[in-house]
């Protein structure tokens, strides 16, 4: 009697199947009503990628211009692997840029959530409300995706217009199913990003810093192959440098950073089984043990 | 005041830090996003390089200075909103511009060490970078800060009217004098896609001027908008001086009517 009303939870409500996912649309829906109150945000969002790859794109076009060479020549010789290279360095910069900002923004919102919650105070009751966290979670991480994927979608079709560019020309099945693999483990480094924030607090710099670190790994602008061998190691076991990668190598035909695209389809699936795993587990760890020291709230 | 916000700075040391790393982090991904359009690449003529890193780390400087200054006189005002201390401020006897200008002295400071540090990691990158009329570069950059603090100035007010929305406008506005100030390219790429950019937008802005005149002075180059060394001096100069003063006017406008609403402390 005694054991079964103890895996009832001692008449304490243990949510369902139902109560979980309603967790998860109720956390969603007020962060997406939080930000419709600044619809700006948004706007800026989808602006940013393409000013982020126009700085390259002038820059680039004069130093080339300069030297009486053609930039799309001068850019697929500097930056051929294997063979392959692409001349069509604008869409090059826009992909980049464009998943930076996916990158970017799910890092972002996931950390300034933990931190905002700190702030006004909250994010104690929410360790002590019976529903999991993981569901939580869940809801804030699908409100960053649908948030970026909206500044993704906006920024490709808007910076193809302003660069004169096909994203369509080839591979966009390919490039989409690469995105959604790669979305995966960047849950996972959501989780442990918010983890990060938590047991630091200094969210504000270290998102920025972490911002650039990500920027310059993820060859945002250029292949990781022109980077030093060491940092190329490093980069590529980052999964959005593998994602960034395979998203360019699909649309834009030219070479993969592991090979092939089955090689990157395998590296890509590997960290999608691992990191999320991985990274709610640093979550949980780093929230057990600040609340039994000092508490989550501390601000 | 600029003691207070030196002291918050120390407590800080990750943001030190972070601001630091971050500024290397942008200026090598640039570099080496133009190296890819250099014939060569790395193996290229020493000379190019170092034309290009002096166009991308001088412009840079610019922005970097315009960039703090926009954001942290309107964040640090938007700061007080929130801790709800701006209201007991503005009662309190003191100088109202005094207390503006000391919430930029201490990231102005930082600003300047991280700029001499930037040239140096070009410089180091690239070989070595061109430094000619070094005394009459840094009486442009003078100016050109007096003039963004004039900037700075409008933004603390309109934060006070728009709160949070307010910094989505500096974001907006930073990403603007970005392209068409050409702060990480030269102005000929902006002539290039169309040189209606150039006359019809890049040559009304004053910061433009302080980009050309400063980036122009130290490469020792002819500026590029057209105008004569002498006239783009004497326009920064006019920036300098006008910026702060119709600036502060616009601030004093917003802020009174802020407290006339009733609203100057609101959150």
């Amino acid at each position: 009697m005694a054991a079964a009303a103890g895996s009832r939870g001692f008449g304490l409500g243990r949510p369902g199947w139902r109560a979980r996912a309603d967790v998860v649309r109720t956390v969603f829906v007020a962060r997406i009503k939080i930000i419709t109150r600044y619809k700006g945000a948004i706007l800026m969002e989808a602006l940013l990628p393409i000013v982020f790859a126009a700085m390259p794109v002038l820059l680039g076009t004069t130093v080339a211009s300069q030297q009486g060479v053609d930039p799309g020549a001068v850019f697929c010789e500097n930056t051929m692997v294997s063979g392959r290279c692409t001349t069509n360095f604008r869409l090059y910069m826009l992909i980049g840029a464009s998943t930076f900002t996916v990158v970017s923004l799910m890092l972002w919102l996931i950390g300034y959530w933990v931190r905002r919650e700190q702030e006004t105070g909250t994010l104690e009751s929410l360790a002590l409300a019976p529903a999991r966290r993981i569901w939580v979670l869940a809801g804030v991480t699908t409100y960053a995706f649908v948030r970026a994927m909206i500044a993704f979608v906006i920024a490709i079709a808007l910076g193809s217009l302003i660069f004169q560019v096909n994203p369509f020309e080839r591979g966009v099945a390919t490039a989409l199913a690469f995105l959604a693999l790669g979305l995966l483990p960047l849950w996972g480094l959501s989780f442990m990003f918010g983890a990060f924030i938590m047991k630091i607090k200094e969210a504000d710099s270290v998102i920025q810093v972490l911002q650039w670190i990500l920027a310059f790994l993820m060859g945002v602008f250029y292949p990781i192959t022109l980077l030093p061998p060491i940092m190329q190691g490093v980069a590529g076991l980052f999964p959005p440098t593998v994602m960034t990668d395979a998203v360019r190598a699909s649309i834009l035909d030219i070479s993969y950073f592991y090979g092939s695209a089955y090689g990157s389809l395998a590296v890509l699936f590997a960290m999608a089984l691992i990191v999320p795993l991985l990274g709610y587990e640093v979550f949980e760890v780093t929230e057990r043990r600040l609340r039994r020291k000092e508490g989550v709230g501390h601000y | 005041m600029s003691k207070k916000k030196i002291v918050e700075f120390s407590r800080y040391p990750v943001a030190f830090v972070a601001l630091f790393v971050q500024i290397f982090l942008i200026i090598a991904m640039f570099l080496f996003a133009s190296l890819a359009f250099t014939p060569g690449g790395r193996a290229s003529p020493a000379a190019g390089q170092q034309a290009l890193g002096a166009t991308v780390v001088y412009g840079f400087i610019v922005g970097l200075f315009l960039s703090f200054t926009l954001w942290e006189i309107g964040f640090s005002i938007r700061e007080e909103q929130t801790r709800g201390t701006l209201e007991s401020l503005y009662l309190s006897p003191a100088s109202k511009v005094s207390s503006l200008v000391a919430r930029v002295f201490a990231i102005l400071l930082w600003s300047g060490a991280m700029a001499v540090m930037a040239i140096v990691f070009v410089g180091a990158v690239v070989g070595g970078l061109p430094t000619a009329n070094v005394g009459l570069a840094l009486l442009v950059l003078l100016f050109s800060i007096s003039g963004f603090l004039g900037m700075g100035f409008i933004f603390a007010g309109v934060t006070i009217k728009l709160k949070e929305t307010a910094q989505l406008l500096v974001n907006g506005l930073q990403f603007f004098f970005m392209i068409f100030s050409a702060q990480f390219f030269p102005f000929a790429a902006l002539r290039q896609v169309s040189p209606l950019i150039v006359d019809g937008v890049s040559k009304w802005l004053p910061v433009s001027y302080c980009v050309d005149a400063f980036r122009s002075l130290l490469i020792g180059a002819e500026p590029e908008l057209g105008l004569g060394m002498g006239a783009e001096i004497l326009i920064v100069v006019a920036f300098g001086i006008v910026s702060p003063i119709v600036g502060y006017w616009i601030y004093k406008r917003l802020e009174r009517g802020a407290r006339i609403a009733g609203t100057l402390g609101e959150y």
